[in-house]
Parts: C-alpha cells; structure tokens; sequence
C-alpha cells in the first residue's frame, strides 16, 4: 500500500525543476496505468439497475476525496472508493450531493445510508458506525505569508483560527482548547478567502486538502506552517447509520475487497497521478526557464543544492513522522483484520471468492473455521474434495443450483447440511453472487454461515410449536386465536368441527366477527355482536358469555360459552384468544328443568289454591253447621214443648174419649134400656104405630153406640203405640174372613187366597185392616149375583202389595179420591149401610206403617183394593233408622 | 142388719139408671136376691170393711160378687178394686168391672189389679142380660169360693 500523498506537501512547497524531472517521468511510468483505470471506473459507472441501491452523499468541497466535478456530478477518490467496494459487496450507489454540516445530519437521521469519507472523532462514535479507516491525513496550520511568530500549537492561543462549521477540525480545536478566539465558516473556501483578505490570523485543516484547495482558488498568499499538529490526525472511514450492521458489514466487506484486489491502488492512483499531470502544464515554463536561464542554472544548482540539503534534512525528518504515522496505521489495518476474524469466529461466517478463470478459491478464516481445516494446510481451490464436506442428501441440490448460477448469473442461497473435517455435523447457509462480464460470469463470490445453534433452536421450535398444536388439537373446546383486526391466526380441530369448517385455511385470515357471528344480508354485522371479544382487544380485559350464538359454516347455530383472553406483548394487546363451546343443551337442559320448577310452583300454587278454598269451604261449612246445631237446638226446645204441648194435648184427648164412651154412652143406654123396657113391659097398652117410633128410637141409639165405638177405636188407632211383629198375613186374612163372614156368607162366597208374604206389623191393626176390607167386600157384594173374593199379594222387593177383589156393586172412579175421607160414603144408608169410618180406619192404619192404600173399581164391576207395607228387609232398615233418629 | 150380713152381690154405680138396668138383668136371670147398691167408692169400701155407717155388720160375712163401676164420686173404681185385692179378708172376693167401653188402658189397669172379670154395659140391653147371666152363674154358682 502506497501513501505517497504524503509527500505532497513539499512537491506543493519545491516547485522546482527537478521534481518536475522527477514527476514527469512519473506520469509518464503512470499514464497507461490511469487510463486503465479511467476505463474501469466508467465500467464500473454503468451500474446495474437490479442491484440494491446504497443511498450515500458527496460534499462539494472537499478535493480531491469529494467534490463536484465540471459536468455537476459528485466526484473525488472517496466517492470512487465507496463506488468500489458497494459494488464489491453487491450494491449499486446513488450519489446524492450536499453541504458537509446537512449530509452529516442526514446521515444521522438515516435519510441517507452512508457517507464516504468521514473522519472517526470520538464526537461522532455516538452517531455513526464506521468502517475500518482507508486514509490518515493530518492538519495543518494555514497563515497568510510571512506570518511569524507561529512555530507551534501553543503559538496559537491568543490567535484567531477559523474552521469550516461542523469539520473535524472545529472538533478538534475545541476539543484541544487550541485558542478561545474559535470562528466558523461554512466551508474552508470561505475560510481561506478571508484568511487571505486579512481576517483571522490562522485556518486549520487537513493539510493537503488545504493545498488543494489553495491552488484551486488560486490563493497564493496563504501558506501551511511546517509542524504537524500531532493531535489532528484524522482516520477517515466509510460511515453508516448507527445500528445499520449490515449495510456496515457489507460495505467493511465490499472495502476489504478493494483493497484485496488493487482497487484501492489504482484509484489512489487516479486521483492523486493527475496531480502531476497538472504539474505538466508548468512544463513549458520549466523548459523556457531551462532555456533561458541556463547560465544560471550553475549558479542556481550550487544553491539548489545547499537549499536541497536542508529540505532533505527536513524532508527525512518528516519522512520519519511519515513513517511512525505510517506504521500506526498499519497495525491499526492489523488491528481491523484481526477484529474481521475475530467477528467472523463470532458470527460464525465467514468469506469465499472463486476466480472462474483462475480456478481459484480464496476463503477468509472464518470459512476455514467453518470447515475445521488449517489454512497453511488446506487448498480450498480443490472444488470436488470441497463438495465432500457437503452431506450426500445435500449435494446434488447444491450441484445443479451452483451451476445454474454459473450459467445465468443468478445468485443463490442454500442451507446444507455439512461434515466438517473433524467429523462434526453442521448446518450452513450458503449465498452466492456473481459477476458478470460480457454476459458472462467471471467472478462468484459470498458467504457461508453457521447456522447450526439457529437451526437447532429453531428445530426446538418447531417441536414445542408442534407439542402446543397438538395439546390445542386435544382440547374438546374450540380455540381460536386473533389478531387486533379480529383476523383468525390459528384454530384448533375442535375450532373446525364446532364451526364446520374442513380446514383452517377457510377461517385463517378471516375476520371472526364474521364468520361466527350473524350477519346482515349485506354481510355486515349485527349490532353488539361480538363485544365481549372486542373488548378483549381493545380493553385488554378478559370476559366470558354464555348467552351468544355462534354460526356455522352451513349456517345453523348454537348457543356457545366463550373465554376470551387478551394476548399481550410488552404490555401491548396483539391480540386474543378465544375459547369457547357449544352449551345449546346444557342450556335446553336448564330451560327444562326451568319449565318443570315453573310448572311444579304453578301445580303447587294451585293446589295450594285448592287447599285454601277447600279449607274456606269447610269452615263454610262449619260455620253453617254450627248455625244448624244451633238451630237444631232451637228446634228440639221447639220440638220439646211441641211434643209436650202434644202431649197435653193427648191428655186432653184421652179424657175427651173416655168422656165420650163412658158419659155419651151411658144416656144411649138409658134410651135404648129404657125403650126396651116400656116394649116388654107396655107392649099391650102400645098400637102398632107406638111399638115402631119406640123401634126407631131403640134403632137409633144403637146406632149412635155404633158411631161412637168406631170414632173412639178410630183415635185408639191413632194414640195408641205399634207393636210390629212377623204377621202370616195368608194366615191372618183366612182368620179373619170366617171371623167376620157370617154362616150364609161363607156359603154363597167363593172365596180364593193366593199365598202372600208375611209382613212385619202390629198384628191388632193389620187384624183390622182385613177384617174392614173383608167387611166391605162381603158387604158390597150381597146385592151381586156373583160373589166372590180374591186376595194376595204382589212383593216388588220395595214393598208387598195386598189385594182384596171383589165383584160386586164398585164405585164411580170420579169419586176415588174421597173413598177414604171420614164418614164419606158412595153409597146410600138404604143400598149399603156403613158409618164412613172403615175405609178411613184402614188408611190411618196403613199410613202408620209406611204405605199407601188405593182402590180400582168401576160402577157394579166389582172393586179392587190395595194396600202396600213395605218389604220386611226394608221396613227393618227403615224401623232402624227410624228408632236412631228417636 | 141381718139382711146386709145376707148380701150376695154388692153393686157400686153411682148411675141410678145403669142401675135399675143391672137391677132388671139381674132379676131376669134370677139372680135378684140379697143385692146391695152403693152409690159411691167409699161407701162399697165401708160396706166392705164393716165401717162408716156398715160398722155394725159382720165383717166375715162378705158379698159373693161385687159389680164394681170404674166411673164413682169419691173414690173411683180402680182405687176401690185396689184396696180390695190388696186386704187379704176382700182378695178373695170375685170382683166383676162393669164398664161401658172397652178402653183397654181401664181393662189393662184392672186386670193388674187383679180383677176377676169384666163386663161391658152394652147399649142393647139384650145383650147386657146374656152376660150377666154368663158371668153371674159362673161367679155365684160355680165358683164355689174357699171356706
């Protein structure tokens, strides 16, 4: 590596002849070398447009690094150099032109990606990353001519110094207290303008950009002091972004690169050559001056050479400087390589770079490391023994894409599995690039990395997202997971089988809220559903619902219970997860037994109802028997003194009777007594007329006894008390038709009794019944020619109906109803005679048992006459009952 | 005196008429000899126990029937009979109810008194006079009373 800029600085100082020999013949040694490089840099101008573009910027002032050229565009040995190595490193640069103090903020910023020369201070560490440094200058002190006084730094203290705003140079006189009278300029052509004018009394810059400049504007008055300023000296570098590593990586690769293959070289040489070919113009001058001024020339050259010898002096004095910079700057080149290889080892990656047409391969350290060869001890231009390390299932991959590569250019990037020499597996990424000329790769170049640790993490990875997918995939509950736009990230099976959907492609990316929930014809959603979710993205709170539906993809629904939890990232919501499942029969379930409650409240509320009317009803009912027991009391003192109003009344009627048949009687028997008496004993002194008005009065008062007799056994039937028992009634009628037949009437009557059932009576009564009846049909049927009566008797279960039929006189049934009044008779005393009393008898007596009497007949038809006692069985029941209730 | 120590039959009966017709019945069956008639219970009781204004007569010499109505000023004839068959010297007198109704609750009574008999006083006269015979002949001429 060649720093003769260096020595510029004293060419810019001689202007002499024999520099001028010396520089001529230099160019001309140069010549072929700078045009070459002029081609390769308008070859490496044409840019290709596929390439990723590095945003850099150029100052227009800072010669011969950076600068505008006359056609405008950004120019200068930085500009070419960052060209140089972007390329190298795969990037085409769009160069953008500006002043140093905005591109220097612009890149701070990041609007720009990289600068191309920028000196390292420890000001801008904090701004920037830099590249390795490509170039050392040192400053200088400028001062108009013939200033004296200034032989050091120090010298400069009460000095006024201007610097350009925002340069290294203002830095470092700040940073070294170098003078408190500090000015700035916007840039040192301003700065040199005034220091010429008379202002300031010092500008301090790079030194040979401060020559450059000097000579560009023609400024001849100003000149640099001779000293170094020890602590100005500047490491220039390529600047990034702070943080842009890889832009930085690429572009500390792309400058290792030119470096590595001369570049760097020939560009130095472009940009620093051309110095003497302007010096060529002074040639002219020189060969004029030779011409002229020869006779001098002896002279001159005795002077030259005393003058040369002090110059040499301190020129080898400077040189020594040069040197100790020198030697710094190449252990600090040593330094970077070693940190290249030493981030190579802990990045695991590493270089490679095939020369098609050389067959050669050249690695950096890190591909070795990679390989676990040594470098002394390995070629790596041995392709196939290369190919070995590759793992067989690998190596036809890597093959044909290598070689597609090799023919069309275009780049590639592979994982390989690999075997490095010491039997370790490896897992790689390989990228190649390549180079084109003519269409036609000439160059490829890369990288390979270690990826073994990212790929087994990331193996990890894939098992323990594996272990969850299965763990989701198990779970009965559907779960869906969203993002913050309600978009579907991932589902399990139960998700897809509670949904209906086959596969989790139809949900994933879709909006859930959409999906699930329903929707208006126009797809949009219904109000309010799916808040519970939102809130969970919006609010970050978790909540549960059990009352929503959620619809299918065939579009039927069920009632679903969801958990949705808010999914956090450093306490920012990304999202949510959703778990939820169908619970439309545990709902129908509870709706039942809802239903059943209701229904069993409502039965228990009506019977309930029931109950308390019943209970209202019976205390009705006991209020209204406590009326009837009080009325029943009321009623049986009635009844008492009604009974014993009876009863005296009974009394009263007895001896009404016995008054009767004993007082009535006694002057009937006086009548009739005495009537017979005056018959027997005046039966001669009385004529036939006396003897019958005696007749008719005796007649008459038996007649009255007669009437009396029946009226008073009339009342016994009614006072007297019943004594029943089992009567034969077949038995008794038969008795008491030869009782009360007389001789001739049992002879002219025919008489039938059919058999009939017995009946419980009082005997006396019954006696009674059928000595009347039989008297009546006996009676009723003298004045008929055929006599004869019939009895028996009909049993109905209810009761026994007796008969008694005769053929005889009969009665107008008009008159039925009055058959059985007292002393109503149908018949005249001259038909038949009778008292009216007997059928009365028989009707009082037959009631008194509880049954009825009737009668049929028809005028001179014969009558039938009935009467009914109830049956045994149910007279028994009835006299029971009868004697409870007494 | 002597004459009522010869009683036979003792009639009580307050009714002169009824009387007078006992009286005939009587006597047309031949049955008219040493009769009494009392008028009331009292007196029949006084005849009976020799007492009042019978005081003199033989109280052993005692009637061989009494006709006894129930219906008497006094003392009726049911207290009489009463008396009667409740003193050991009259037990055993037959005593013969005459009664003009067949009121069973009379005859009852006077059957538990210890009646002997009874006869109805019938309206036909005719009939009276049967029974009196009946019951006479039976009384006083076969019904030999002890000693």
């Amino acid at each position: 590596m060649r720093y003769d800029f260096f020595s510029e600085g004293c060419y810019g100082d001689l202007r002499n002849g024999v520099c001028c020999k010396l520089l001529v013949a230099a160019f001309l040694l140069l010549l072929p070398l700078v045009l070459l490089s002029r081609d390769n840099s308008n070859e490496n101008n044409h840019r290709d447009d596929s390439l990723p573009v590095i945003i850099a910027a150029s100052e227009p002032d800072y010669p011969p690094f950076c600068f505008v050229d006359k056609n405008g565009n950004p120019a200068g040995f930085a500009v070419d150099l960052f060209r140089a190595a972007a390329e190298a490193a795969g990037y085409s640069v769009d160069f953008r032109i500006g002043v140093w103090e905005k591109i220097k903020q612009d890149l701070a910023r990041g609007t720009i990606d990289a600068l191309p020369l920028v000196g390292r201070t420890p000001e801008r560490e904090d701004m920037y990353d830099f590249t390795m440094p490509y170039l050392s200058l040192h400053g200088a002190v400028f001062v108009r001519n013939g200033t004296t006084g200034i032989s050091s730094v120090e010298d400069l203290r009460q000095k006024e110094v201007v610097v350009m705003k925002g340069d290294n140079a203002e830095e470092f006189v700040r940073r070294e207290n170098i003078t408190t009278k500090i000015f700035t300029t916007p840039t040192f052509d301003n700065a040199f303008i005034k220091l010429a004018a008379g202002e300031y009394d010092a500008v301090i810059t790079q030194r040979i950009i401060g020559i450059r400049l000097l000579e560009q504007m023609g400024i001849t008055s100003v000149e640099p002091l001779p000293f170094q300023l020890p602590e100005f000296r500047q490491d220039f570098c390529f600047a990034v972004t702070e943080g842009n590593d890889s832009l930085l990586a690429s572009l500390s690769e792309g400058l290792s690169i030119a470096i590595a293959n001369d570049t760097y070289e020939q560009l130095h040489y472009k940009w620093f050559g051309p110095e003497i070919q302007e010096r060529i113009a002074l040639k002219d001058i020189l060969r004029n001056a030779l011409y002229i001024t020869v006779p001098l020339f002896i002279i001159f050259s005795v002077m030259a050479i005393i003058t040369l010898r002090r110059l040499i002096k301190k020129r080898t004095r400077d040189l020594r400087n040069e040197i100790a910079g020198h030697k710094q700057t190449l252990e600090l080149m040593h330094k970077q390589k070693l940190l290249l290889n030493e981030m190579e080892k802990v990045a695991k990656t590493g270089g490679w770079e095939y020369d098609i047409d050389q067959k050669i391969v050249t690695w950096t350290d890190g591909i070795y490391e990679i390989f676990a060869v040594q470098r002394n001890s390995f070629d790596p231009s041995d392709f196939d023994r290369n190919l070995n390390f590759i793992d067989n299932e690998d190596r036809q991959a890597f093959l044909e894409l290598f070689t597609d590569s090799m023919k069309t250019g275009e780049p590639y990037d592979i994982e390989l599995r690999l075997h490095a020499a010491d039997g370790i597996f490896k897992w790689v990424h390989m990228a190649g690039r390549t180079e084109l000329k003519n269409g036609k790769v000439v160059r490829m170049y890369g990288n390979i990395s270690d990826i073994t640790q990212a790929k087994q993490s990331h193996e990890k990875l894939k098992n323990s997202e594996e272990q969850i997918r299965l763990l989701l995939n198990s779970t009965a509950e559907g779960i869906i997971g969203i993002d913050t736009d309600g978009r579907c990230t991932f589902c399990n099976q139960s998700a897809l089988r509670l949904l209906k959907y086959d596969d989790e492609r139809s949900i994933k990316g879709e909006s859930i809220l959409q999906l699930i929930y329903d929707k208006h014809s126009d797809k949009t959603a219904m109000p309010g559903a799916g808040q519970g979710i939102i809130r969970a993205i919006e609010k970050g709170e978790g909540f549960n619902a059990d009352n929503e539906l959620f619809y299918r993809s065939d579009g039927s629904s069920f009632i679903s219970e969801y958990f949705s939890h808010p999914v956090k990232k450093e306490n920012k919501v990304v999202g949510a997860v959703i778990a939820f499942w169908d619970i439309t029969r545990r709902k129908k379930d509870e709706e039942e037994l809802k239903s059943l409650k209701d229904g069993l409240e409502k039965e228990v509320a009506e019977r309930t109802g029931e109950l308390n009317e019943k209970v209202q009803k019976l205390n009705r009912i006991q209020k209204a028997m406590l009326y009837m027991v009080e009325d029943l009391n009321y009623i049986t003192a009635e009844l008492k003194e009604e009974q014993q109003k009876l009863e005296r009344s009974n009394k009263d009627l007895e001896a009404f009777t016995y008054s009767v048949s004993h007082d009535l009687r006694a002057p009937l028997r006086s009548i009739s007594g005495f009537t017979s008496f005056l018959m027997e004993d005046y039966a001669g002194k009385l004529d036939s007329e006396g003897m019958r008005l005696l007749t008719i009065v005796h007649d008459n008062a038996k007649k009255m006894d007669t009437l009396i007799t029946e009226i008073l056994n009339l009342s016994r039937i009614s006072r007297t008390e019943m004594r029943s028992s089992e009567i034969d009634m077949t038995a008794l009628a038969n008795s008491m038709y030869h009782e009360v037949a007389t001789e001739e009437e049992k002879r002219s009557f025919s008489l039938r009794i059919k058999k009939m059932p017995p009946s419980k009576a009082d005997p006396v009564l019954i006696k009674q019944v059928w000595q009347n009846l039989i008297g009546n049909a006996l009676k009723y049927s003298s004045k008929s020619e055929n006599k004869r009566i019939e009895i028996g008797a009909e049993d109905n279960n209810k009761e026994v109906i007796y008969y008694i039929k005769d053929a005889g006189a009969g009665f107008n049934p008009e008159y039925t109803g009055k058959l059985f009044g007292l002393f109503q008779r149908l018949h005249t005393e001259n038909e038949f005679e009778g008292t009216g009393i007997g059928l009365a008898v028989v009707k009082q007596i037959i009631n008194r048992h509880g049954g009825n009497v009737w009668a049929e007949s028809r005028i001179n038809k014969g009558a039938t006459f009935f009467f009914s006692l109830p049956s045994e069985s149910y007279y028994s029941i009835k006299s029971k009952s009868h004697e409870k209730v007494e | 005196m002597k004459r009522l120590n010869e009683v036979e039959i003792l009639i009580v009966e307050d009714n002169r008429n009824d009387t007078e017709m006992a009286l005939r019945a009587l006597n047309k069956n031949n049955l008219s000899n040493n009769i009494l008639v009392v008028g009331d219970g009292e007196e029949a009781l006084d005849f009976v126990f020799a007492r009042g204004k019978y005081a003199g007569r033989d109280k052993d010499a005692r009637p061989k029937i009494i006709l006894l109505d129930l219906k008497l000023p006094k003392i009726d004839g049911l207290e009489v009979l009463k008396v009667l068959k409740s003193h050991p010297e009259s037990k055993i007198i037959p005593v013969i109810v005459l009664t003009s109704s067949k009121d069973e609750s009379d005859l009852i009574k006077s059957y538990r008194l210890g009646v002997n008999s009874y006869i109805m006083k019938p309206v036909d006269f005719d009939k009276f006079v049967n029974a009196i015979r009946d019951i006479g002949l039976y009384w006083l001429l076969l019904n030999q009373q002890p000693g």
